[in-house]
């Protein structure tokens, strides 16, 4: 036991050891840059990124806004706007690609000469990333949010797909078995065995895909797919760094609040949520009347 | 019912069960409409693979399987985990069972309500209709187990493999479960093999018990027939 953890100790060391060398040889042993770019980082702080634009928050001044509340034409808005749109749209129909094959690359549910196949189909659209995927299809529909959303979804097929039959390859066997011993078929065991079980993990992967997609979709417009890149690259383009930091704020707030709807989200289908939870209200009670709370909730 | 004169369900003949090397050898077997076959024995020593390969679900090392029973729906197995969906309601779980023991071809336009049917009488049978909509995984284990029943009883199937079903049970829900169990075979003349660790449950609800002795199948007697 301790034989086989001094060696699991040295393969560790030895791999932290092998970066270190392999980093070295990227930057040609030149580390000054990395000690040297603090006061560079602190003036490019003071003087091109803080502090940030927020007027572009407001609305623009063309065109004319209709909207009561200044913010909802705002460049940051409408950009912010546009790429979650995308997102969403490119995160159903990956979905649904995904989850239509991935119970065929599942090694567990069909025969290699089928599940082998379809992995590479979606080891083939994981493969090229999706900026690269968006440069594709501007070529073939053009700029705008229609190429994004096609990148994306190309991307999230592959993507979640290889998240998907790994989750059903890891499910339990025993449900797999009692179904087949019954005779059902490949489609019901699919559809009423396999995604059922699965589903809480399939709900997570959903939901990261989207939180992904839309952390994505604000490069995207890098490459003209539509979306708040559109507007980075625009600023970043003219070195108008102050309105590239109110978006890269604007994303960072969205992307936060993504994460917190999707384990809001989530904790409706976790185990966890079978026990009750202490509520938020319960910590800023005094303890004993906090515990009165609790079990007046959980009697319920 | 006399056993000996109907056509067996299922008929194994030198069978050797295992996954490299075989745990039990040499099985030769007739299992007849209206029996329960017990197998005991310690753990580790095959039952689980034998009921496993019956079931399809293993490939046999030697010999052969005959099964008498409808493809779909005929055989109806409770592993020993009970092979249930733990984020399904209740009333998926005992649906896919009514779904395996049902033809949708045969009779299309009823096919949803013979279902529905089955699906409430045998949740109701197992005390369960209270639970009906519940996911499986918030119900206590002895809850599990009657699902994993009423999954069979609304499957209806010819023979019906058990995997230690009733072990962990309380006495409560061992009566309700077995007497449930023993009223199904005895209407509809299916057959039923179980693997039981309490050889004393076995041979009491068993027509015939085996047990597992150094690699072979061993009868201990036909104990229904002594006493009748």
């Amino acid at each position: 036991m301790i034989r086989r953890k001094t060696t699991f100790s040295l393969i560790g060391v030895g791999t932290v050891i092998a970066a270190i060398v392999v980093f070295d040889s990227l930057i040609g042993g030149d580390w000054s840059p990395l000690f040297g770019g603090k006061e560079n980082f602190i003036e490019f702080w003071q003087e091109d990124l803080w502090p940030p634009d927020w007027s572009l928050l407001e609305a623009r001044k063309y065109p004319a806004c209709e909207a009561s509340i200044g913010f909802f034409c705002s460049k940051a808005y409408i950009g912010m706007l546009e790429t979650i749109k995308m997102a969403f749209v490119a995160t159903v129909l990956g979905f649904i690609g995904a989850i239509l094959l991935s119970p065929l690359a599942a090694r567990n549910l069909v025969p290699k000469f089928i599940s082998f196949p379809v992995r590479i189909f979606m080891a083939a659209t994981r493969s090229l990333p999706s900026l690269i995927w968006a440069v594709i299809f501007i070529a073939i529909v053009g700029l705008g949010p229609l190429a994004g959303v096609l990148a994306m979804t190309f991307y999230t097929i592959g993507y979640l797909g290889k998240l998907q039959y790994e989750e059903m390859e890891g499910m339990r066997s025993d449900p797999l078995e009692a179904s087949r011993a019954m005779g059902l078929s490949r489609s019901e065991i699919t559809f009423l065995v396999v995604i059922p079980e699965a589903s809480n993990g399939l709900l997570s992967q959903l939901l990261f895909m989207f939180e992904y997609n839309v952390r994505h979709g604000t490069v995207l417009g890098l490459v003209g797919a539509g979306g708040i890149g559109y507007y980075l690259n625009f600023y970043i383009g003219l070195f108008m760094y102050r309105q590239v930091m109110t978006f890269i704020i604007v994303i960072f707030v969205v992307v936060v609040l993504l994460d917190i709807l999707s384990m809001f989200v989530r904790s409706f289908v976790n185990e966890e949520s079978d026990v009750k939870r202490p509520s938020w209200k319960t910590i800023f009670l005094p303890p004993e009347a906090a515990v009165k709370e609790h079990l007046e909730n959980t009697d319920e | 019912m006399n056993h000996a004169d109907s056509k067996p369900l299922a008929t194994l003949e030198n069978l050797s069960v295992g996954y490299d090397e075989p745990l039990i050898s040499k099985i030769n077997m007739e299992i007849r409409p209206g029996e329960i076959i017990s197998i005991v024995g310690s753990s580790g020593i095959g039952k689980t693979t034998l009921l496993r390969t019956i079931a399809g679900l293993v490939a046999p090392l030697e010999g052969s399987i005959n099964l008498n029973v409808q493809q779909r729906g005929g055989l109806g197995y409770i592993p020993q985990k009970l092979g249930l969906i733990r984020h399904a309601s209740v009333t998926h779980n005992v649906g896919l069972g009514a779904r395996a023991g049902t033809n949708f071809r045969e009779e299309p336009l009823t096919w949803w309500k013979r279902r529905s049917e089955r699906v409430s009488e045998a949740i109701a049978l197992m005390g369960l209709s209270d639970k009906a909509d519940e996911p499986v995984r918030r119900l206590s284990g002895g809850q599990q187990k009657r699902v994993a029943t009423a999954r069979t009883l609304a499957q209806q199937p010819q023979l019906l493999l058990a995997d230690e079903f009733l072990s962990e049970l309380d006495e409560d829900n061992i009566e309700v479960v077995v007497q449930a169990v023993l009223n199904y075979l005895e209407k509809s003349g299916a057959a039923m093999i179980l693997i039981e660790h309490n050889i004393a449950r076995a041979v009491e609800i068993s027509h015939r018990t085996f047990s597992v002795r150094e690699g072979r199948l061993t009868e201990f007697t036909d104990h229904r027939s002594e006493q009748e």
